[in-house]
């Protein structure tokens, strides 16, 4: 073999590691016994493996999310019927009190309110002329002896 | 409001009352025996804008009611009041009797010099 030959033969080793470096996407241009190891081959078994075990956590994830709508569509459905059973409650106990209300005569004394709110009231000539003269004569007589013991 | 003009409330009271013979015998019992001279004042007035035959034989023919009250302030407010009366035929009509038959000389006199200043006031 010729040196020039030997020389050519290195010059295409060396090419061809270029172009070994360049097809491997490892970064760290990791060898194992003189090969470089294709970072590909266990980029490409991570990825396979994380996009499994993403699709199987996400069935999980995906049963676990309809289970918990199913369980919250019962409880949903339960507690709802506990509020509208309470609401048609509420609806026909307020119709019973309107009617007690409705049929309930409420008599309220203003003239007895004005009294104790004006005790002077009474002694206003418009309502003492309305009263019968036996009721004035006892006032005047109360009047007088009040006056009298004063 | 104090106790007296309670009462002359309930006199005023009296004057606009429907059960006028009730009012009239209230105010004689207790209005013109009252030992107050405003409140016999008050009674004297509201007895004469009654203008009844009734109202008025208690304060003209009266002793010592209406124009024979001992106070002069009671007998002058009694005579203001019946000159003012718009209709003063029952009141002389009264005075006229009262001057004719009445036993009392003192009612008498007071009777003819009413009457005399209603007659020329008129």
């Amino acid at each position: 073999m010729q040196i020039s030959k030997i020389g050519l033969n290195t010059k295409k080793t060396v090419q061809n590691t270029h172009s070994e470096k360049r097809l491997s996407t490892n970064p760290f241009g990791v060898s194992f016994k003189g090969n470089v190891i294709q970072a590909d081959v266990f980029e490409t078994g991570n990825k396979t493996s994380i996009t499994k075990n993403i699709s199987e956590k996400s069935k999980l994830f995906a049963s676990a999310v309809v289970s918990g709508i199913n369980s919250f569509n019962e409880s949903f459905k339960s507690r709802m019927n506990a509020i509208v059973s309470f609401g048609k409650k509420v609806a026909s106990d307020t119709l019973e009190t309107l009617e007690r209300i409705g049929n309930t005569e409420i008599k309220i004394n203003m003239d007895g309110i004005k009294d104790k709110i004006f005790p002077d009231r009474k002694y206003e000539v418009k309502n003492l002329s309305k009263m019968p003269v036996e009721e004035l004569k006892s006032m005047w007589q109360d009047l007088t002896e009040e006056e009298a013991a004063a | 409001m104090d106790n007296n003009q309670k009462i002359k409330n309930i006199i005023k009271s009296l004057g606009e009352h429907q059960d006028s013979h009730a009012a009239i015998e209230l105010l004689t019992e207790l209005g013109t025996n009252s030992p107050d001279d405003e409140i016999r004042e008050l009674t004297a007035q509201t007895l004469i804008k009654k203008n009844t035959h009734e109202s008025l034989r208690v304060v003209l023919i009266s002793k010592g009611k209406g124009i024979n009250d001992l106070s002069a302030r009671v007998a002058m407010a009694s005579i203001n009041e019946l000159l003012s009366l718009k209709d003063k035929t029952e009141a002389l009509k009264i005075l006229d009797d009262t001057i004719k038959m009445h036993s009392e000389e003192d009612v008498r006199n007071t009777a003819r010099s009413v009457k005399a200043l209603m007659t020329f006031s008129s």
